[in-house]
Order: C-alpha cells, then sequence, then structure tokens
C-alpha cells in the first residue's frame, strides 16, 4: 500500500516498517488484554476442564485422564456432531446462494440505494435475535399468522405443521446468519473494478465465464469470510435449533451445553467442546490455505 | 428459549450482584444474637416484620438464587419495603446451574432454592446451614405432608417452597381418547403430535414408572429393560422443551403431552379444551425448598425472607403467579375456590400418596443422559 508513495516519502514508510514500539504496545494493551483474557485464558481452562472428571453434586477432580476425549469419539456423539455439520453446511450453502446475488447487486447499485440496501441489511440486528426468533414461532405455528394466510386464500385445506421441523430449523439459521454473508461479499464487490468485468467482456469472454474466471475470484475473499462467518457459529447454535425446531435432533451446541447442566459431566461437555474447537480450527486452515493457492 | 435469554442477562446481574456487595466488612452473621425477638408472637402482622428488625443482619442486604419464574417480584420489592432489606436476586433454570454456580464459588447467596435431590446431596456434603426454626414462626403454615420428608429428615436444613407434579395435559379438541397413562401418549397415532419435558431424568422416569420399576432405580440393568421402550416413544416427539412447553399446545403444534403441573394449571385456566391427567403409573412430585447455604453471610435477613414468604397473605399471591402445588395450608384458604379446585395444581391426596420424589442418583446422571441423548439421534 505504502509503495506508491515511497520515492516522495520514503523515510516515512520506513517508520511504518519499523518493529512496533512503545506506543504501538500502548494503544494494543486493551486488544491484547482481551484476548488474553476472553480467548487464550477460558481456552486453557476449558482444555485443563476436559481431563478432568466430576463426581458428586458437581465436584471436579483434575485427574489428566483422556477417558472424556475416548467416550466422545463413539458414535452416539459423532452422530450428533454430523447432524451439527449437517445443519451448517445446508446453511451455509442456501445463504451463498441467496447472499451473493444480493450483495452483488447491492455493490453495484447507485451509491444512494446501495446505502439504502446495505441498512436495510443491518436493520434486523439491532433487535436480539432471540425476540425475531420468537415471532418467527408466531408466524410458522400452525395457529400462526402464515398457516391463516394460506388457509383464507385457499392454497391448502387445513394447516400444516412447519414450526417444529429441521426445515423450520435451517429457515431460523438462515434468517439469522445471512447477514453475516451478505456483508463480506458486499464488501468485495464494492471493491471490484468495473473495468475488469469489462475487459473481460472486450476480450470475448461470455457473461458465464466472465462470472466464474474474473469475478468470483476477485470476491472470493469475501465469499470465504462469508461462509466462515455463517458456518462457525451455525455449528454450535442451539437457542434456534431448539426454539424452531422442536430440539430434535439434538444438536452438538444443546449436548455441550446439557453436559454442564441435567448431565452433570463438565469435563466431558469441555471435552466435546474441544472436539469443537478442532473443527473451527480445521475450517480455519482450509480456507487459508485456499487463499494461498 | 427463556434460558438463552437468562444467560445473556445473567452476566448483567452477576456485575449488578457485584456492585451489590458492598465493601462493608462482613459482620460475623454465622453466630447472631438469638434475642427470644417478640416477632414471633405475631409473624402475620406487618407490624411484626417491622419489629423483625431487631433480628436481621447488621448488614441490610439479601442475595437471593432461585428458579426463574418462581418467586414475584413484588413479593422482593414488598419485603424490602417492609424491612428495609435490601434484596438482589439471580435467577438459575436448572438445579445444576445452580450448583455450577455455588461450586464455582460466585455470588455468595444467601438463599437458594433446590430441588429435594439436591437438598439431600448438599446435605450430605455439608454445604447447608442449619435453619434456627425459632425465627421461622410461620413454619407452622405447612401441610404435614411437605413437613419432615425423606430429604431433609425434621426439615433442619431446609423449608419447603413449593411442590409439584409431572403430568398428562390433553387438548380435548384435537385427541377424544380417554388418555390414562404415559402408555397411552406413546401411541403411534399420536407422532408428532407430542411435547415432552427436555430433561434426560424425567423422560427415563416415566420409561421406569411404566414399567413398574421406582423411579430411582437406576441401575445400569433397569436402564437397559428401559431402552427398547424409549425407542419407540422418542421418535414419536415432536418437541422437546422444558422452559415452556405450554407453547406448542397455546398454538396448536402439538395435541397432547407431558409436562410440569405449573405449565398444565396455566393452560387449564387458558381454554376449556385442555384436559390435565395425573397418569396411571403414579407420576412424579417435586418439592423445591429454600435454603441456606454455609457460605452465607446474611443469615438472618434469610431467615427473615423464609418466614415471609410462609406468611399466608404473601403466599397466596405467589400462588397467584405461579399455580403450583402450595405446601402452606393456611395460604389455601386464601385462594379462590378456581385456584384450589385446579386438578394440575393440587392432585388429591390418593394421587398425592402414589407420587415419587426423585433421589440423588450421582453418575448414573451421566448414563442416562447418554442414554436419552442417543435415542434422540437415531
Amino acid at each position: 500500500m505504502t509503495g506508491s508513495d515511497r520515492p516522495a516519502s520514503s523515510q516515512a514508510a520506513a517508520v511504518f516498517q519499523r518493529r512496533p514500539g512503545l506506543l504501538a504496545w500502548l494503544v494494543l494493551t486493551p486488544l491484547l488484554a482481551w484476548l488474553i483474557l476472553f480467548v487464550i485464558v477460558p481456552t486453557i481452562m476449558l482444555v485443563l476442564l476436559s481431563l478432568g472428571e466430576q463426581k458428586g453434586l458437581g465436584t471436579v477432580y483434575f485427574t489428566f485422564t483422556l477417558k472424556n476425549y475416548v467416550r466422545a469419539l463413539d458414535w452416539t456423539w459423532l452422530k450428533v456432531l454430523v447432524i451439527s455439520v449437517g445443519y451448517a453446511v445446508v446453511t451455509t450453502g442456501i445463504c451463498m446462494v441467496i447472499g451473493f446475488p444480493a450483495a452483488y447487486f447491492i455493490g453495484r447499485s447507485s451509491e444512494p440505494l446501495r446505502n439504502v440496501l446495505i441498512t436495510l441489511v443491518m436493520i434486523p440486528l439491532w433487535t436480539s435475535f432471540l425476540i425475531r426468533t420468537y415471532a418467527w414461532i408466531t408466524i410458522l405455528s400452525k395457529d400462526g399468522i402464515l398457516n391463516a394466510f394460506l388457509v383464507s386464500a385457499r392454497i391448502i385445506p387445513e394447516p400444516i405443521g412447519i414450526l417444529y421441523t429441521p426445515f423450520a430449523a435451517v429457515l431460523g439459521l438462515v434468517y439469522n446468519f445471512l447477514p453475516f454473508m451478505i456483508l463480506p461479499i458486499y464488501t468485495s464487490v464494492e471493491r471490484l473494478d468495473s473495468a475488469v468485468i469489462e475487459a473481460a467482456y472486450d476480450l470475448g469472454a461470455s457473461p458465464l465465464r466472465a462470472f466464474s474466471q474474473v469475478i468470483i475470484p476477485l470476491t472470493q475473499p469475501g465469499i470465504v469470510a462469508g461462509a466462515l462467518l455463517v458456518f462457525v457459529p451455525s455449528i454450535a447454535m442451539f437457542a434456534i435449533t431448539n426454539l424452531m425446531g422442536g430440539g430434535d435432533p439434538p444438536t452438538i451446541g444443546d449436548v455441550i451445553y446439557k453436559q454442564f447442566t441435567s448431565g452433570r459431566n463438565q469435563p466431558f461437555g469441555a471435552a466435546l467442546g474441544c472436539l469443537l474447537l478442532l473443527i473451527f480450527f480445521f475450517s480455519l486452515w482450509m480456507t487459508r490455505r485456499q487463499r494461498a493457492e | 428459549m427463556k434460558e438463552i435469554a437468562r444467560r445473556v442477562v445473567l452476566p448483567f446481574f452477576a456485575v449488578l450482584a457485584f456492585f451489590g456487595c458492598e465493601k462493608t466488612p462482613a459482620p460475623p452473621g454465622a453466630t447472631p444474637p438469638a434475642s427470644p425477638s417478640p416477632a414471633a408472637a405475631s409473624p402475620a402482622s406487618p407490624a411484626a416484620s417491622r419489629s423483625g428488625e431487631s433480628t436481621s443482619d447488621a448488614e441490610k442486604a439479601l442475595h437471593i438464587f432461585c428458579w426463574s419464574e418462581y418467586i414475584p417480584q413484588q413479593i422482593v420489592d414488598a419485603f424490602s419495603a417492609d424491612t428495609g432489606i435490601k434484596v438482589s436476586m439471580e435467577t438459575y433454570s436448572s438445579n445444576e446451574e445452580m450448583l455450577a454456580k455455588l461450586f464455582a464459588g460466585g455470588g455468595n447467596y444467601d438463599i437458594i432454592q433446590p430441588s429435594e435431590y439436591v437438598i439431600e446431596g448438599l446435605i450430605k456434603e455439608s454445604l447447608l446451614t442449619p435453619i434456627d426454626h425459632a425465627s421461622i414462626p410461620n413454619m407452622k403454615n405447612l401441610a404435614p405432608e411437605f413437613t419432615n420428608m425423606s430429604f431433609d429428615p425434621g426439615n433442619k436444613y431446609s423449608v419447603p417452597y413449593m411442590a409439584g407434579s409431572v403430568g398428562i395435559i390433553v387438548n380435548t379438541e384435537v385427541v377424544q381418547d380417554d388418555i390414562k397413562s404415559y402408555n397411552d401418549v406413546f401411541q403411534e397415532k399420536f407422532a408428532k403430535n407430542i411435547v415432552v419435558l427436555d430433561d434426560a431424568r424425567e423422560i427415563v422416569s416415566w420409561g421406569l414408572e411404566s414399567l413398574g420399576i421406582p423411579v430411582n432405580e437406576v441401575s445400569d440393568e433397569n436402564l437397559a429393560k428401559v431402552k427398547p421402550l424409549l425407542e419407540k416413544w422418542l421418535p414419536l416427539v415432536k418437541v422437546f422443551d422444558s422452559d415452556s412447553p405450554k407453547t406448542a399446545l397455546l398454538n396448536g403444534d402439538v395435541a397432547l403431552g407431558v409436562v410440569w403441573a405449573g405449565e398444565g394449571a396455566i393452560l387449564l385456566n387458558e381454554d376449556e379444551k385442555f384436559k390435565w391427567i395425573v397418569p396411571a403409573e403414579g407420576g412424579h412430585l417435586f418439592v423445591d425448598s429454600l435454603a441456606i447455604p454455609k457460605t452465607a453471610k446474611h443469615v438472618k435477613n434469610a431467615e427473615l425472607f423464609i418466614n415471609y414468604v410462609l406468611r399466608p397473605d404473601v403466599s397466596a399471591k405467589i400462588s397467584e403467579a405461579f399455580p403450583y402445588l402450595n405446601p402452606n395450608l393456611a395460604a389455601r384458604e386464601l385462594l379462590t375456590p378456581a385456584q384450589r379446585n385446579n386438578p394440575a395444581s393440587f392432585p388429591t391426596a390418593d394421587q398425592l400418596a402414589n407420587m415419587q420424589t426423585f433421589k440423588d442418583i450421582g453418575e448414573q446422571a451421566t448414563k442416562i443422559d447418554e442414554l436419552v441423548t442417543s435415542l434422540k439421534a437415531q
């Protein structure tokens, strides 16, 4: 970035490339403290807890056993993990199919329209997702708004059960995470240089080819970031799947939550949590590798 | 799920509680002057609670850790107005959540509200402060069948707050069959029309009961016996919800279910089409009590509060807000006939005699959780 003005002020550029000084560390301190306190320390606590055993009413003994991990690899729990990953993959896929065209359209619109549209995307985030999920319950339930409309319009003869199905759960997940797909892609599309696309057409590329070989590669950082922002939280999400899916089938977030409460087995819950962390690291590593290629 | 809303709100209250615990040097609350208070003479009059000041702690604060949707805020406010004691209230949505916080040492709670099997465990691990009966004269209002229960003989450590049961609720507009037992609920024809509590121990206990096995005999062998039955039952369930199972019933998404009696009582009040059935197998009775943890700093204030909620007029107000089985006989007399005759709130003496209560089952809880999870994911 600083390369263009280097001839003019190469000394200033050199200053920026020096190792961080005292002031920089001072500015960074809040962030570092936050990271250590709320990311690193809790992760270490989680790993330590996962090596312990819980006895009696709730006392945890640190026995440094691996038996929680051995148990976590049993099919009972792996199956729940597979179900959750399935939910997350489907959610990410649908969000991408809906989110990419939306983000592209917003990014290519005129400035005033663009600002209005992007605000509209963000407005739902001003309300707690729980309240919005409860709103979906009143819409989708058998005595709800949607069924009442469909019946009165004579599209269906009697109310159908939409709520408390895997479909409703995925709907809730897509609804909640869609903005996190649109926003990063929008940022990439906005930076996209129209001249490059025009050049592709001038050189005889079909619209499909221009899309797949120019637009997609250039917006890829946004797509990858969006996919990650949707995939990772939707694996562990259990509020929406419980409220809209009726808690059936169970998801890994729900199972971990229960280990810390009614299952009375915090160390095992921590072991499952560590497995989930590994999946997150794996998906991060995959996207980094992809970017490197 | 309300409980998640609470998880978000909880840290906020934790911070409040932190600031609530002012830097005042904690008084040695454990050994209060046990002066024979005149308050004991006329506990029901408001004047008494004012004279009760003599038996409160030097620091006028009280930290309550209770179930959500169980102690109405207006009761707490009235207590504060009466006694000048500043009350902070934190809530939990499962016994284990409460235990986890208690063991983590946070909060400095003066009152907790565990269920019977947890009281049993807490007494075993000597984590409760014995209760001074002289300062809780209103205990005389409690029904004899709820005092001196097996989990705390002589009520040395706990005072019953509310009790309740688990039973069957049916929307008679949809289901005309005569439902009598758990087996009648879990039938093929009601597939995907059922809501049950999202609670592994509850679900397993229904299976055990219908096989005639006592609910506390959760040996590996008995769990193996229950498994084939639950394998048939659980796929028929549409919604697992412990927090508000009434929602799915009210919205018409399911037609019958096995739910807390408190939820059932609300449904009965809401619409005549709902019918409450105490399962033929007996059912499960739970008793939630007030207790004072060993680490409490305001023991006298806690005892004042316990005595206050046992006042008939106060207890009747609690029943009005949360229609559970009120063990307070004097308060029951103040209820309206409709409240008193709600079959979900107040089972008959015969039904009550047939109900079983949970005992602490230790590490078997883990196996029960695994069994139910694997069947839900099948």
